[in-house]
């Protein structure tokens, strides 16, 4: 099965798939390209929300990625401008949490998801956004995301208290749910409108 | 150097591309400045960082030079990136031994990586990093493994990325394919590291962490951005977590670790001693020499000093009796530490650190029981499980 994969592929020759003029962060002031992390405890569907995100918007012409935890898409926001979100998913799982900084190191933007049927996510949720308050770059910008909004019957974190934490850290707070798509968009697109724009020189 | 690989093909066009180009006298002076930059790194001491920013530096520099140069006239973006591929490869396969693994530094964290995964692969289990059992598939991890093998096959910052990003889409195949087959929603890097991070165990890709400084170094930094980068850093990742690991980084009990890296360790002794042996002619072997010094120059041992010209019949004999001793001794105490029964409640009991120990604590027994050298091959094949 995994044979295909290691066999010459004139395709991957070009790592990274990206035109130079492309690369190296944002491109130029009218099309973005922006590096976001995603942080959360394993199983909050951070990777689901990516995919629906990804998905939901299916671009026949992007270069397919090769996995399911780096993915980029592009949005374009009402101002004409697009956004290239390049996507870094990392493990949640608490062993792993010291490798966090490799990851969100140059990062424009932290996504940060915990699960509405689990008090123990939004704790996690809280500790990685003091983490990035000491550690993540000044200027990142942070949006909380409390997932499995469909799982109201379940729930255990009340919506205000995601509201209220969001708002005390200055962070955008939004509730989705990947399985029904609910506000997966709108996350990433009130994402781009607060993205700070490169001076226009 | 290219023929290990897989993509090799479509690289060497690549390259003899852009040698072709660099033949054509209209780009004379283009060959005059790459070898005037080689030739100017060879007369200065090595420098990582600073030789790094030297590198990207004349990459972009070239990178002008060629935009603007007529034989580039009208080419593609990819022509073009093509030949700037050519350059980086040209040139640090130049460099290569003046750029990789060049510090003692690096060199010694290299053998520790190395030392670290060869006792962790005695023992751990895809169990220990809770890697579902859906995502364990022998062939798809071998075939990831061997491609991170493969990594000093090649000089080129690019095709060592490469093998890299080849093992990081057989995981990624395996993990789709899981989720397709068992109707599991994709977990994206909650699955994907745990698995990277076994496969890079089980492969102990050689010079890990020089391969990972070349790459980050000296591969064109606009190469290693986006998708690359993300999987690099995963293998940094790996790598990091590897180094740190200790009892509590694994879904394993503390001291059952403790003891199993205590038991890897002498296994790995008792493979070094059983090596040095099979030589036949230990006297002048260099890990003869090197146990000498260990012990501090002390003579108790006979032969020690001896050359292998000096040897008689009779000290051929000799030689075969107290290799037979010290095999015997060995795995006497290979078997003490193997059945720790005390370990749990006392601690304490004596376990052999290193090869000095072990010489000391034979030092002055001459009992000879060759049956027990059987023993020894039970020792070594000490069970590997997946």
């Amino acid at each position: 099965m995994g044979c295909s994969s290691s066999l010459p592929d004139r395709s991957t020759g070009r790592l990274g798939g990206l035109n130079v003029s492309e690369s190296g962060g944002v491109a130029d002031a009218k099309n973005l390209r922006v590096k976001l992390v995603l942080l959360g405890d394993s199983g909050v569907g951070k990777s689901c929300i990516v995919l629906r995100f990804v998905r939901g918007q299916f671009d026949p012409t992007s270069k397919v990625t090769i996995g399911a935890s780096f993915l980029s898409q592009t949005i374009a926001l009402q101002d004409s401008t697009t956004v290239k979100f390049e996507i870094w998913d990392t493990a949640g799982q608490e062993r792993y949490a010291a490798l966090a900084p490799l990851y969100y190191r140059g990062a424009a933007i932290a996504v940060i998801v915990y699960d509405i049927t689990s008090p123990e996510t939004f704790t996690k949720a809280q500790y990685w956004v003091k983490e990035l308050q000491k550690h993540g770059s000044p200027d990142i910008v942070m949006a909380l995301v409390a997932n499995k909004a469909d799982l109201h019957e379940k729930r255990e974190v009340p919506t205000q208290d995601g509201i209220d934490y969001a708002e005390k850290n200055g962070m955008f707070f939004i509730e989705t749910s990947a399985k029904t798509a609910d506000n997966i968009n709108q996350l990433f697109e009130e994402i781009g409108k607060r993205l700070p724009r490169p001076s226009s020189t | 150097m290219d023929t290990a690989a897989s993509h090799s093909s479509s690289s060497s066009i690549m390259f003899y591309d852009f040698l072709d180009k660099m033949r054509n006298p209209a780009s004379l002076n283009l060959v005059k400045s790459i070898k005037s930059f080689i030739v100017s790194f060879q007369f200065s001491s090595a420098n990582p960082e600073n030789d790094s920013e030297r590198v990207q530096e004349f990459f972009s520099t070239m990178e002008a030079a060629i935009m603007e140069h007529p034989l580039w006239a009208g080419a593609t973006d990819d022509e073009f990136d093509c030949s700037m591929e050519g350059l980086e490869k040209y040139i640090m396969t130049k460099l290569f031994s003046r750029t990789f693994a060049i510090s003692p530094e690096d060199v010694r964290i290299d053998q520790e990586i190395s030392e670290k995964i060869h006792l962790l692969q005695s023992f751990l289990r895809p169990e220990h990093l809770d890697i579902p059992p859906f995502l364990q598939n022998e062939a798809s991890w071998l075939l990831a493994e061997k491609e991170l093998q493969k990594i000093n096959a090649f000089r080129a910052p690019r095709e060592k990325l490469h093998c890299i990003m080849s093992c990081c889409r057989i995981i990624n195949n395996l993990l789709l394919n899981a989720s397709i087959s068992e109707n599991h929603v994709p977990g994206g890097a909650d699955d994907f590291l745990p698995v990277l991070i076994y496969v890079t165990i089980k492969a102990n890709p050689p010079q890990l962490h020089s391969n990972l400084k070349y790459i980050q170094l000296y591969r064109r930094q606009e190469k290693l951005v986006s998708e690359s980068s993300y999987y690099f850093t995963n293998l940094v990742s790996a790598k990091s977590f590897i180094v740190q690991l200790n009892a509590k980084s694994l879904s394993m009990d503390e001291i059952e670790f403790e003891e199993s890296m205590q038991a890897a360790k002498l296994d790995s002794e008792v493979s070094q001693v059983e090596a040095l042996q099979a030589q036949m002619d230990p006297i002048s072997s260099t890990k003869m020499h090197g146990m000498k010094k260990n012990i501090d120059g002390r003579s108790n041992y006979p032969y020690m000093e001896a050359e292998p010209g000096e040897l008689t019949v009779e000290d051929v004999e000799r030689l075969l009796s107290l290799y037979k001793d010290v095999v015997t001794k060995f795995s006497s105490l290979c078997r003490a530490v193997r059945h720790p029964s005390a370990t749990r409640t006392k601690p304490s009991l004596p376990v052999p650190k290193g090869r000095d120990d072990i010489l000391l604590q034979l030092e002055g027994q001459s009992q000879i029981i060759p049956e027990e050298k059987e023993e020894v091959h039970k020792v070594k094949s000490f069970p590997v499980k997946n």
